[in-house]
């Protein structure tokens, strides 16, 4: 899954993010406040999933025009791995569904458009990126070096606006505006609008927020050891 | 011999639910949380099926529909949430409602059927239905809100609502006396496209007051104790448990957050839809660090508890068993369910031939 036990050695010596990885984590188990962290990320995701369709004007069926949670769960995935992605999920499908009224079966089958992106991200970025020089906790972005050892901003930058913001939103934006569409809840002839208001509203959140948050606190998270070696732990 | 616990729990006359309180003691606060999650998976699935009927097939079950407006509004009422429902997010899901009506209206495919005429002015005053509209409309919410504006907006909307369509502003049972004024400004669509419209925006509106009557008549601990039931380990229904108090506190920190970002003159010096966008990135800074602060405390506190190490933990008293009236609701959704999805049967069409 890691890409075998031989490229760890290599990695590790040339850069500072090597541990993270796609092992299922350091054969430890869940302390109990990365447990408890775990269920409040999860809450939180929850809370501003909703506030992003409920508070946001023209936001509509689940549909926002400035979706500020998706930052949020994209970098909280590629902190807490496969914790992160349940928050996604379950972010979206009671705070962005339930709690404003799409209806619990639409919303579990929608949820899956906010499960993608983090998955894809961090597949790609501690599987294949982080190899190239790239830091799966996005540190690049905003620092010009981490542990002394310099980043590539530039073209950190164009990875994250190609995968985050174009690849993964349009997957993103096709599954969860088609579905909403099956189930009958968007107009034949609104779907492109709409499809349209998801990939803005997701893309202006994500390049606006991410840095905010990742300059601000992925030091303090890695500080305090609460970053995931792999998926789980 | 009652446990004095239990005592003091039934004893309470209100109860803390997801986004309220709760009466204690209706009948709807006696349902096992399974049913309430059955009740509103099943109605989720019979509004899904009901607006979308296609219209070679009949149309939207509109009489469905509203049967199953009136059982959820019943409901509420008899769990005596209706009150609080009314005062708070009634008001603010009308918009919602008519937005849905008119994405409809103008954005659905070019349906089969007789055009209508709908008026953006007809060329007249019409005093009828729709100026009762307007005035109920407009005392309701000013009631409410105490502000001219806030309350003229539904109020205007509401009242255009029942002028536009030419078979009510027309109708002498609903336009009493027309007054004229200025030149008329038509348009036409199918005639199929307000029903569809209507429909879809009642069906949206029994969606989102069945999601209302679950968050206000259900307790997070009702959830864990439904999970240990369901033979969930007890690790696993704290983590959800966990996950639904901690909603309540995470919204308070967001609100006190925003508080502060007001309180420095956020809003006076930051204006523009870009600095607003920013202003919520920074909040994401100390959300996100409270966030993990209170975690690192709650984690510390059960360890100190002996949480890891303890094996029998004390279930949770709010478990319930299921009784006969659980199952014979269950039994009705579920007939509901076969006779309006699988078999295919509507119930307008039962009144309508």
């Amino acid at each position: 899954m890691s890409g075998g036990e031989n490229t760890i050695p290599t990695t590790e010596s040339k850069f500072p993010w090597s541990n993270y990885t796609l092992k299922l984590g350091r054969g430890e188990p869940v302390s109990t406040t990365q447990y408890v962290l775990y269920a409040v990320q999860i809450a939180a995701v929850i809370i501003l999933s909703y506030l992003s369709v409920a508070v946001i004007p023209l936001s509509y069926a689940g549909i926002s025009l400035f979706y500020f949670v998706y930052p949020f769960f994209l970098v909280f995935t590629m902190w807490w791995g496969a914790w992160g992605m349940l928050g996604a999920y379950v972010g979206c499908v009671i705070g962005a569904g339930v709690l404003v009224g799409t209806g619990p079966v639409p919303s579990i089958v929608y949820s899956i458009s906010d499960l993608v992106p983090p998955l894809f991200a961090f597949v790609l970025y501690r599987g294949f990126l982080a190899n190239r020089g790239y830091d799966p906790l996005w540190r690049d972005l905003t620092d010009k070096e981490v542990a002394g050892v310099k980043t590539k901003r530039v073209g950190a930058w164009v990875w994250f606006i190609l995968i985050n913001g174009v690849i993964l939103n349009i997957i993103s934006a096709e599954i969860g505006v088609g579905v909403l569409y099956k189930f009958g809840l968007v107009a034949s002839n609104a779907y492109w609008p709409f499809w349209i208001g998801w990939i803005v509203g997701d893309f202006v959140a994500m390049v606006i927020i991410t840095p905010v948050l990742v300059k601000g606190l992925t030091t303090l998270v890695e500080r305090q050891g609460l970053v995931n070696h792999g998926w789980i732990t | 011999m009652a446990n004095p616990d239990d005592n003091a729990r039934t004893e309470k006359k209100y109860v803390r639910t997801f986004i309220f309180s709760m009466r204690t003691g209706t009948p709807v606060e006696k349902l096992h949380v399974i049913t309430k999650v059955f009740m509103i998976v099943a109605f989720s699935i019979l509004t899904l099926y009901m607006f979308d009927i296609p219209v070679s097939q009949g149309g939207p079950d509109i009489i469905g529909l509203f049967l199953m407006m009136a059982l959820t509004f019943i409901l509420l009422a008899i769990s005596r949430t209706a009150k609080y429902l009314v005062t708070s997010y009634l008001v603010l899901s009308i918009p919602v409602l008519l937005a849905q009506f008119f994405w409809w209206l103008f954005f659905s495919e070019s349906l089969p059927g007789a055009k209508m005429t709908f008026y953006l002015w007809p060329g007249f005053l019409p005093i009828g239905i729709s100026t009762v509209v307007l005035v109920v409309t407009f005392v309701l919410v000013y009631l409410k809100t105490r502000s001219i504006f806030v309350s003229l907006t539904p109020a205007l909307l509401l009242w255009w609502f029942t002028v536009m369509p030419s078979v009510l502003s027309y109708s002498p049972l609903a336009t009493w006396f027309k007054f004229p004024l200025g030149g008329a400004y038509s348009f036409s669509l199918p005639q199929w496209s307000a029903y569809v419209g209507f429909a879809k925006a009642l069906g949206y509106g029994v969606l989102i007051y069945t999601s209302f009557l679950f968050l206000l008549t259900t307790r997070d601990a009702e959830i864990g104790g439904a999970l240990r039931q369901l033979r969930v380990s007890f690790r696993k229904a704290f983590f959800v448990m966990l996950m639904f108090r901690n909603l309540n506190t995470i919204l308070l920190d967001y609100e006190s957050i925003r508080m502060a970002q007001v309180a420095r003159a956020s809003t006076v010096i930051r204006s523009g839809i870009l600095s607003r966008m920013k202003d919520l990135a920074y909040v994401s800074i100390p959300l996100v660090a409270t966030m993990i602060r209170r975690s690192t405390e709650m984690g510390v506190a059960l360890y100190a508890r002996g949480f890891e190490a303890s094996k029998g933990m004390t279930d949770y008293k709010e478990t319930k068993r299921l009784s006969s009236i659980d199952y014979m609701i269950m039994g009705i959704l579920v007939a509901f369910l076969i006779y309006e999805v699988i078999l295919g049967h509507s119930i307008t069409a039962l009144f309508v031939r």
